[in-house]
């Protein structure tokens, strides 16, 4: 079984294919030219290297966000393309478990931050469980502060992963208790989404594409302004 | 399936569309799933719902287009798809479709300029359209006069210094309290209103062939502070008659000091009844080939985008997989 990932929710994008033998090619530049200019090349990059015939791919496997929405439905458009062309099914996975993955064997609570731009941040909590991470709430949006009151609140030795700390140094780094986890680790990675999709598709736990949602967390502004509008 | 079968893609605005068309010429199936209830409450297109629904709905509209064309992707020559101009976040996920596809499907993917898109809708539906000819494309974001030469050969005359035509009728309808899109709204409304009742100006109509529209906006305004007494189907349908007259008679200068065989429509206000019959009597009386699309075919669509896609492929060959949307692309003009 082979599986495509595809991975843009944040200013990183990323492809990668494996399966059980874990990940065979694998492709990611945070800097460079948008998210849709890069995609499609990097995957046809990377099956060459890796001799991969796109027709063995027999999952597509997609970050779902929360993320920069641009990002998020370039990513989710091309993978529900692929899988529709492919005639294979999917499996969406939140763009902080991919966070939290890298450093899933640290006893702490994991928190995982992802920039949600506006200064806010996109964030959830995680604990190790043996063979992998639980996620201890629904992902939220909120402000650097309101995470940084929550994981006071928590009182707990904290791992905090992802872009979002890095851009906002000034609230996390003097909490007591908390380390923040290295650059290297800061964006999800189409690897560990390979990875994580490829547990989830041993158990079959995979849908059409046409039953795959993005995970905004944040309406559309002019939804926001109808809503405040009705009731003011 | 013989001949070049090409699928086409379209999300520049809040249509999210799908079609196979054969040799630019003979459309097989043309999907078109329409947004406009969901903008509706907002009064325009808004760019973030669009990019959203088109993300829901593209994938299942092109199966449809698939299926209701019973073509097998086996079977297919080419994807083409709007590449611009038009809402960014929206073209990306026409874009980022149309490639991944051409990539499992190993064929050409052609990236598609709307407004040439729009252009060759005319050949969808008068394969033997003869040019020169002088097109009248209107829309909500577009007042443009051209000159299409030939082939592939397009020069702009004119275009509008202001709001485009579409905005012009949004915003008067607007104002009216006649809701949105004003377009058919106000198409509507002018039937049971006296188009002379309310003689406004109609702004630089024998001079060039630019367009502005936002003095007759401002005028409608004025009258009606002025004078409330006058029915709104009445200013609705002088407005219109004052938007339509301006349109008609700098398309019809173009068309006779150019020489033009053919005198045409295209974009969404191309819908307009008024329009359509103006254009038409010109064309009659003054003895041009007329093109007033079927309304199906001013609106935005996908078949226009296949039918067009099928004629760059043929003229500038595949475009790149590292090509992405290009939101302010122009019609590419001869100067
Ligand atoms: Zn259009």
């Amino acid at each position: 079984m082979l599986i495509l990932g595809i991975e843009t929710s944040t200013q990183q994008v990323g492809c990668a294919i494996g399966g059980h033998e874990g990940v065979l090619a694998s492709a990611h530049s945070a800097r460079g030219r948008r998210h849709a200019e890069t995609l499609t090349p990097s995957i046809e990059f990377i099956c060459h290297q890796a001799r991969i015939e796109l027709s063995e791919i027999s999952v597509v496997a997609v970050d779902l966000g929360p993320g920069l929405f641009t990002g998020l439905r370039v990513g989710i458009a091309s993978a529900k393309a692929f899988a529709h062309a492919l005639r294979v099914p999917m499996i969406g996975v939140n763009s902080l478990d991919l966070v939290a993955f890298p450093v899933r064997f640290s006893p702490r609570l994991i928190v995982a931050a992802l920039d949600a731009r506006r200064g806010e941040l996109y964030f959830a909590f995680y604990r190790q469980v043996p063979g992998g991470l639980q996620r201890l709430s629904d992902p939220e949006l909120g402000s650097p502060d309101d995470l940084a009151s929550e994981i006071i609140a928590r009182g707990e030795e904290c791992l905090l992963v992802g872009d979002g700390p890095l851009r906002y140094p000034d609230v996390f780094s003097g909490l007591s208790k908390v380390e923040l986890a290295s650059r290297e680790v800061a964006y999800p990675s189409a690897r560990s989404l390979v990875q994580l999709a490829h547990a989830r598709a041993l158990r079959e736990e995979w849908v059409n594409p046409w039953e795959l949602e993005p995970i905004y967390l944040r309406p559309p502004d002019a939804e926001i302004n109808w809503q405040t509008r009705d009731s003011a | 399936m013989s001949g070049s079968v090409v699928l086409g893609i379209e999300t520049s605005c809040d249509e999210t569309a799908a079609a196979v068309v054969v040799d630019g010429r003979k459309v097989l199936s043309s999907v078109v799933s329409s947004q406009v209830d969901l903008h509706a409450r907002f009064g325009g297109v808004v760019p973030e719902i669009a990019s959203r629904a088109h993300v829901e709905l593209l994938t299942p509209v092109v199966a449809e287009a698939m299926l209701s064309a019973g073509i097998e992707p086996e079977e297919l020559d080419a994807v083409a798809a709007t590449v611009g101009p038009g809402l960014v976040g929206a073209l990306l996920v026409g874009v980022s479709t149309a490639k991944s596809l051409a990539l499992v499907w190993d064929i050409p993917f052609v990236a598609v300029n709307h407004l040439e898109a729009h252009l060759h809708a005319a050949f969808l539906e008068e394969p033997d359209l003869e040019l020169p000819a002088v097109v009248l494309m209107v829309s909500g974001g577009h007042t443009m006069l051209i000159h299409w030469e030939d082939h592939g050969r397009y020069r702009l005359l004119g275009e509008t210094l202001d709001d485009a035509a579409g905005e012009a009728f949004d915003k008067v309808a607007r104002y009216l309290g006649l809701g949105y899109p004003g377009g058919p709204a106000i198409d509507a409304l002018s039937l049971e209103g006296n188009p002379e009742a309310v003689a406004f100006k109609r702004p630089m109509i024998d001079v060039g062939y630019d367009f502005s529209f936002s003095g007759i906006k401002t005028a409608v305004v004025n009258h009606v502070r002025k004078h409330p007494e006058t029915s709104t189907e009445d200013v609705a349908a002088s407005f219109q008659a004052a938007m339509v007259d301006t349109l008609v008679t700098k398309a019809r200068r173009a068309a006779h000091e150019l020489g033009a065989k053919s005198l045409g429509l295209g974009g969404g206000v191309a819908a307009n009844s008024l329009l359509r019959e103006r254009l038409l009597s010109v064309c009659v009386d003054d003895g041009y080939q007329a093109y007033v699309p079927s309304r199906s075919m001013c609106t935005d669509n996908a078949a226009m985008v296949a039918a067009c896609g099928w004629y760059r492929l043929g003229v500038d060959g595949p475009s790149s997989l590292d090509l992405g949307a290009e939101p302010n692309l122009r019609l590419p003009t001869v100067d």
